[in-house]
């Protein structure tokens, strides 16, 4: 038989391929560039004066001594300009948000044990923090509050007398009658740890500002680079124009570094002090774990309702956030209150919901944007009232679930919170997570340790919905002064007929150049080799909110389709008009111009690109040279991704120790752009996820000083603790022109409602106070 | 978390290196090793030597030697790792296997680790367990001094601000256990339980419960005074050794569970010990 060859050869395809990071190569060799690499000449560096008491009022600063020393540049405090008028201050159109500002150097008052009081430029960092030492600071001592859930002595802000920066109640339906109509009541009082990011790279920046022609460049290990420079436009009262930010390589992000902080302004500001001399400043992990945002630090107050067959009938919550000192700038601290009270109905099905959430200010770290935002406190809330109703039923912790799951007929279900879900996938991904698990076979082997009094093993089950990639009528959030729904990315075709793509998200390590060369080739029809992504330049790309609520995939990716297709579109013509035939009836791909049903191309996209850019004299009339597009897009709605997790844990009464068995995770990441991304992204989150579940909490002491000041005593889990895990999808793609859920979080979500339920079905334990460490299992099991 | 200034030298040999330490007068050089526990301590700056000595250039320091068949002679600068390599002594080998991650197993040195006295570090319990000594030379001369009366207190030893620790003199148990719970694989643990048998006498030191290793006496009177290490013996001396600590609570575990470890891990070690005398007799028989 003879084979036909084909009419046209197959189209490469780039999208849901594991294709070789761009990044890699580059991170391999030793050659990524990050912050903490630059080198320039003069360049001086910086090390923050912080203070070591958590409220106090400043009565003196003296720096005499250090200014005298002969190696130190210069030395700078908040009390004096330019300091003294610039303060980061977020807002807020939600009414009972009240607005407090934050200094960039303390000069009245400290408000957090950590919080800069100077800066000092030396010639290296080590003289730097010689010259720190020789401030000598004067303090009034006020009294601390490290509790968001206790009367403050001493307010932190004079603006909110009882510490509560923002309250606000979601009601929908009557939760009182459908209470009282319950076959059973439940209520729980828990609480979660605080914990932060900690990236494997701190915050870095380097600040220079030109005399010359009066530019501000700004390097910073940023996830949120346009943010930042047009809020130190509006700070420094500078033009856009003049300012230049560069986020290159970062090393992690993970949220933390999706504020502005007051070392970022403090840098700018010393910059443009010092014209000329760039000034770098590199957190090390002791001011990260004091002075980087966190997180997490919840209480929650829960009662609910539920029929006997299991369906939820009514949930009251009472949220309370430990926001730390500062509403953290510009997210606002109803950051986490906000997302707590919208999403902890979760992927439930209910009608009767009365929560009331709280920001209270304490005398601790700024809270702020963590992998998750609230959720995973939030989710371990909701599936400990899943777990509870069922033990109170009788029924299995599965079925409960199936019970109230919003389910594809219900879709677009409306949550209690109003906020829209699309999803609706949740059961098919319990389905698959049960089925890679293998609940028989746990249950059976549960069931011979049990006889055999063999240590005990239990499951845990957690099913959460991810919003991502939030447009403009999507808002979770705190009602800011700006909309975080679109981006914007310009795709340009070289004279040569290369692709470079100037795209407005950024990458803290997730392959975002991967991602969007990926689409981008596949828009247009070349390969992925031939495209190369510039990221994290104001100055390149033209608009990009950067990197949080998951939303690069379907917003940045959103914007690199359309951009793409637009170029496209503009080649197609450009080739209809010099061959004179349809543009309907040309095809582009891999980098060729054919006629449909024709096996030889008629053009290169290389000999198109040469026409468009230099040879104007072959330029059809009425086509503009150049190839180049640029497009924003904004999704309006977000994608709700749904995900399951499972995991069984083994535990050791005498001595405490936690084992896990098998950890099964199964998402809705909608159409998959890149596997082992994707599957990069959830590992790394449940990673995290474990970390929060059973190792990392920043603890205070009554007095306000950090406890788990380093890396001995907050423990970050290590290879060694995070199981192998099982990672599986289902693809159900969302309504955005790449199919896309993101991905970027969802992992976090499980693992606190996962290890607290494997914990109550192993030994009766039930678990009110995150983490659970052995000594939760020791103490629960005398 | 930069240090704050000071001095360096390389000592050419143990004689030199105690001269420098000699020479600054208000006692405040210091020895670098491995640098895995001083370095951190200066980069928070809570340690502020004027002169750092560095040991780790001295020919000879970093070998193991078979004093006879009984007992090794392990040089100052022999690592964690050469102790989790070498064969002649299983107890270290065991020990020094928990210690810290492989980086810091290829730095640190048993000379720092014991010089620096961290109560809840292994190879400190092993010291007490077995017996061990270490050698010691300073300007004036050599001591001998025993790993209990090494340990002062936390991060307190009984050097003089000019000795230096050139070897130690471990003995060979008959038998051994060794039991530690950490929080996660490679950190310090919370209870730490070497138990020996050296000359027929079994000690039990236990690390992590006080502000050095603590000897279980009650309990090794018990083991001691018997004739076979039964279950129930165990039992009764692990409950002895917990009831004889007194450790401090804190939030990587509270005191009440601190003292369960300890009776979970001293019978650990104790089962290991009696384990590998029926061992030794089925290898015999
Ligand atoms: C991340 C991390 C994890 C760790 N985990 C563990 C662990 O789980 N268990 C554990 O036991 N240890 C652990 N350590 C500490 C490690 O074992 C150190 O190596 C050891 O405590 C000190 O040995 P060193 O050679 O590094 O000494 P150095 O750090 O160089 O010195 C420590 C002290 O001893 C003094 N000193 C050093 N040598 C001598 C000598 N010959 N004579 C007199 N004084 C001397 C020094 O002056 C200094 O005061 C860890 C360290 C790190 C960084």
């Amino acid at each position: 038989m003879t084979e036909i060859p084909l009419i046209e050869p197959e189209a490469e395809r780039s999208v849901g391929t594991s294709v070789r990071r761009k990044e890699d190569y580059r991170f391999l060799i030793g050659r990524g560039h990050y912050v903490s690499d630059l080198q320039l000449p003069r360049m001086r560096h910086v090390a923050f004066l912080r203070s070591p008491l958590a409220h106090a009022r400043i009565t003196s600063v003296d720096v005499s001594s250090a200014l005298e020393a002969t190696f130190v540049d210069a030395v700078f405090t908040g009390g004096v300009e330019p300091f003294k008028s610039v303060t980061l201050i977020a807002q807020s159109a939600l009414p009972s948000y009240i607005e407090t500002a934050q200094p960039i150097l303390a000069w009245e008052k400290v408000r957090f044990s950590g919080e800069a009081i100077a800066a000092v430029v030396a010639g290296d960092r080590y003289l730097a923090e010689d010259g720190a030492e020789l401030i000598e600071v004067e303090y009034e001592r006020l009294s601390p509050n490290v509790t968001a859930w206790s009367t403050p002595e001493e307010p932190l802000h004079s603006e909110a007398p009882d510490n509560v920066l923002l309250e606000r109640r979601f009601l929908s339906g009557d939760v009182e009658s459908a209470l009282a109509n319950a076959e059973i009541v439940v209520e729980r009082k828990l609480t979660t740890n605080r914990h932060g990011g900690n990236p494997l790279e701190c915050r870095a920046g380097v600040a220079l500002f030109e005399p010359g022609d009066g530019t501000l460049q700004f390097w910073s290990g940023t996830q949120v680079p346009h943010i930042v420079r047009n809020a130190l436009a509006e700070l420094l009262g500078m033009s856009e124009a003049k300012i230049r930010v560069v986020a290159p390589d970062v090393g992690g992000g993970f949220g933390t570094k999706a504020a502005l902080y007051p070392e970022d302004v403090a840098l700018c500001l010393i910059a443009r002090q010092m014209p000329g001399v760039p000034v770098k400043w590199v957190e090390d992990r002791a001011e990260h774990l004091l002075a980087a945002t966190h997180a997490r630090d919840h209480r929650y107050l829960l009662t609910a309702g539920f029929a006997s067959d299991g369906t939820l009938l009514a949930l009251r919550a009472d949220v309370t956030c430990n926001v730390g000192a500062y509403s953290v700038y510009p997210w606002t601290a109803g950051i986490e209150p906000l997302m707590a009270g919208g999403l902890l109905s979760g992927p439930y099905r209910l009608e009767n919901y009365d929560c009331t959430v709280r920001a209270v200010a304490t005398n601790t770290s700024p809270s702020g944007p963590y992998r998750g935002v609230a959720r995973p406190a939030s989710v371990f809330a909701m599936e400990t009232i899943m777990d509870e109703g069922a033990r109170r039923l009788g029924m299995s912790t599965i079925d409960i679930r199936r019970k109230n799951l919003i389910g594809p007929k219900d879709i677009p279900y409306k949550m209690p919170s109003r906020l829209v879900d699309d999803s609706g996938h949740y059961e098919r991904c319990l389905d698959r997570a049960l089925e890679l698990f293998d609940l028989e076979d746990f249950l059976r082997e549960q069931k011979r340790r049990k006889e055999n009094n063999e240590p005990p093993i239990g499951f845990g089950v957690a099913c959460y919905n991810e919003l991502t990639g939030l447009g403009r009528a999507a808002s979770a959030g705190p009602r800011m002064p700006f909309r975080t729904g679109h981006d914007a990315c310009t795709v340009k075709i070289n004279p040569d007929g290369a692709v470079t793509v100037f795209s407005g998200v950024t990458s803290q390590g997730q392959g975002l150049e991967t991602t969007v060369a990926q689409i981008v080739a596949d828009a247009i029809g070349v390969n992925y080799d031939d495209v190369e992504v510039h990221i994290g330049n104001t100055d390149e790309s033209l608009w990009g909110f950067g990197a949080f609520s998951s939303r690069q995939a379907v917003i940045g990716g959103g914007a690199a389709q359309l951009s793409a297709l637009a170029v496209k579109e503009k080649v197609i013509n450009l080739a209809s008009k010099l061959l004179e035939i349809d543009g309907i009836d040309l095809t582009l791909r891999n980098g060729e111009v054919r006629v449909v049903g024709e096996l030889a191309p008629r053009f290169s996209l290389a000999e198109l690109a040469r026409i468009a850019y230099l040879e104007s004299n072959r330029l059809p009339n009425g086509i503009e040279p150049g190839l180049e597009a640029t497009r924003f897009y904004d999704p309006i709605r977000g994608a709700f991704a749904a995900g399951v997790q499972l995991g069984s844990l083994e535990f050791d009464k005498k001595t405490g120790e936690i084992r896990i068995l098998k950890w099964v995770c199964v998402e809705d990441a909608g159409r998959v752009i890149n596997p082992r991304i994707v599957e990069g992204q959830i590992a790394g989150a449940i990673a995290q996820g474990i970390g929060g579940a059973m190792y990392e909490h920043l603890i205070y002491d009554d007095d306000g000083n950090l406890s788990t000041g380093t890396f001995m005593d907050y423990l970050i889990p290590t290879s060694a603790e995070i199981p192998e895990m099982v990672i599986d999808h289902i693809e159900c793609p969302a309504d955005n022109p790449l199919g896309v859920r993101g991905v970027g979080e969802g992992g976090t979500l499980g693992p606190n409602a996962v290890v607290a339920g494997a914990v109550a079905d192993a030994l009766g334990i039930l678990v009110d106070q995150l983490p659970v460490t052995e000594g939760t299992i020791w103490e629960g099991s005398r | 978390m930069k240090p704050a200034p000071f001095d360096y030298v390389v000592a050419a040999s143990a004689d030199e290196a105690v001269q420098y330490l000699a020479e600054v007068e208000d006692g405040t050089a210091k020895i670098i090793a491995g640098g895995q526990s001083l370095v951190p301590l200066l980069a928070l700056r809570l340690a502020r030597p004027s002169l750092l000595v560095d040991i780790n250039r001295i020919p000879g320091l970093a070998t193991i030697e078979s004093l006879s068949k009984t007992s090794i002679r392990i040089g100052a600068l022999v690592s964690h790792r050469m102790l989790c390599e070498q064969t002649t002594s299983p107890l270290l080998s065991e020990a020094a296997s928990w210690i810290g991650h492989t980086a810091i197993r290829t730095r640190g040195t048993i000379g720092g680790s014991l010089a620096h006295s961290d109560p809840a570090a292994e190879l400190p319990v092993v010291a007490v367990a077995a017996g061990m000594s270490v050698e010691v030379v300073s300007p004036s001369g050599k001591r001998t001094i025993s790993a209990e009366d090494l340990f002062v207190s936390t991060l307190e030893n009984s050097l003089a601000d000019d000795e230096m620790i050139v070897a130690v003199d471990a003995p060979l148990p008959e038998r051994w256990g060794f039991a530690e719970y950490a929080r996660r694989h490679g950190d310090f643990g919370l209870v730490t339980v070497a138990v020996a048998e050296v000359g027929g006498k079994i000690r039990i030191a236990i690390g992590g419960v006080g502000n050095k290793p603590v000897r279980a006496l009650e309990s090794e009177a018990l083991v001691n005074d018997a004739t076979s290490l039964d279950t129930q013996l165990t039992e009764r001396a692990a409950r002895a050794a917990a009831s004889a600590v007194t450790p401090n609570g804190d939030f990587h575990g509270s005191a009440s569970y601190r003292t369960g470890l300890v009776e979970e891990l001293v019978g650990r070690a104790l089962r290991q010990l009696a384990l590998s005398r029926l061992s030794a007799m089925e290898n015999w028989s």
